[in-house]
């Protein structure tokens, strides 16, 4: 392209080719589904089975591992952020959604104690804004269904004592997280968008 | 009506299509508008001192790690400028 002059019309074109050319190409966000879904579906099951059928003192143990996804998600963010070449609205909205729902989830979570640990119901609540909301931005209906998953199974945990809990919990990050996060992963993979 | 006269700033091939691919995201590396412009470093370089020193866009010049890196970002200036520029195309257009 040279810097030369334009006719009205050809003016026109070139907009709306450069726009086309600028439309948003989707970062491939898969990892962070997957390193949650399988952090979460582990501790989860964990949880169950230690409250369930041992007498283990901290059945909760597994969810330490929510500290090392903090930081991987941190670093791995903190790269993609370093060797990006075009920051796009959407990907900034991604980033302070999942943001602030981590903050939200935190909070409860650190809170857990003064609502006798009725904390899954809530996740689950908030999962599911994460995934719909992604699954909009990106249009990627695997996303929107695992949210109506996660919502549904909201309403159900409400009904059950902490360890079956658990188990929606893990029936959540399976069909909400994990089961999208590898769709996307493969579409990336065989169709490169 | 008389027609507006078309910003000559704008209404140059390379210049309209960095303001063009700048308008829709939040910044752009150089290496990346010259990717989609197909422009070379020289000339794009002398376009975007155009377009920075009329405040239509802002660079960046930083290092990362010991690479130079230039991120451009569209002003509001920029902006209001682009959206004339298109609406007096328009009237140019119109039958």
């Amino acid at each position: 392209m040279e810097d030369k002059e334009i006719s009205p019309e050809e003016s026109l074109d070139l907009i709306q080719t450069m726009i086309g050319k600028a439309r948003k190409r989707y970062t491939d966000n898969s990892f962070f589904f997957l390193l949650w879904g399988w952090i979460c579906l582990v501790a989860s099951l964990a949880h169950f089975y230690l409250g369930t059928y041992t007498d283990f003192e901290y059945p909760h143990i597994g969810w330490s591992m929510t500290i090392v996804g903090g930081i991987i998600s941190a670093i791995k963010g903190a790269r993609q952020d370093k060797t990006t070449v075009v920051r796009n609205y959407a990907d900034k909205m991604y980033g302070w959604l999942w943001f602030s729902l981590g903050m939200a989830m935190f909070t409860i979570i650190f809170n857990g104690e003064i609502i006798n640990w009725q904390v899954v119901p809530f996740i689950l609540l908030l999962a599911g804004i994460g995934t719909v909301v992604s699954g909009a931005m990106m249009n990627f209906k695997p996303l929107q269904f695992g949210a109506i998953a996660f919502w549904v199974l909201s309403i159900i945990a409400f009904r059950q004592p902490e360890n079956y809990q658990m188990l929606l919990m893990g029936l959540g990050v399976a069909v909400g997280y994990l089961l999208p996060g590898y769709m996307m992963k493969h579409n990336l993979k065989s169709h490169g968008v | 009506m008389a027609f507006k006269a078309l910003d000559p700033l704008l209404h140059s091939q390379l210049r309209l299509a960095v303001m063009s691919l700048l308008i829709s995201v939040e910044s752009a590396d150089f290496v990346y508008i010259k990717e989609q412009t197909g422009a070379t470093a020289g000339n794009l370089s002398v376009q975007l001192d155009k377009l920075s020193t009329a405040g239509y866009i802002d660079v960046n010049k930083h290092f990362e790690g010991k690479k130079p890196k230039t991120t451009c970002k569209v002003t509001q200036a920029g902006l209001d400028a682009f959206e004339s520029y298109v609406k007096s195309i328009q009237q140019y257009l119109k039958p």
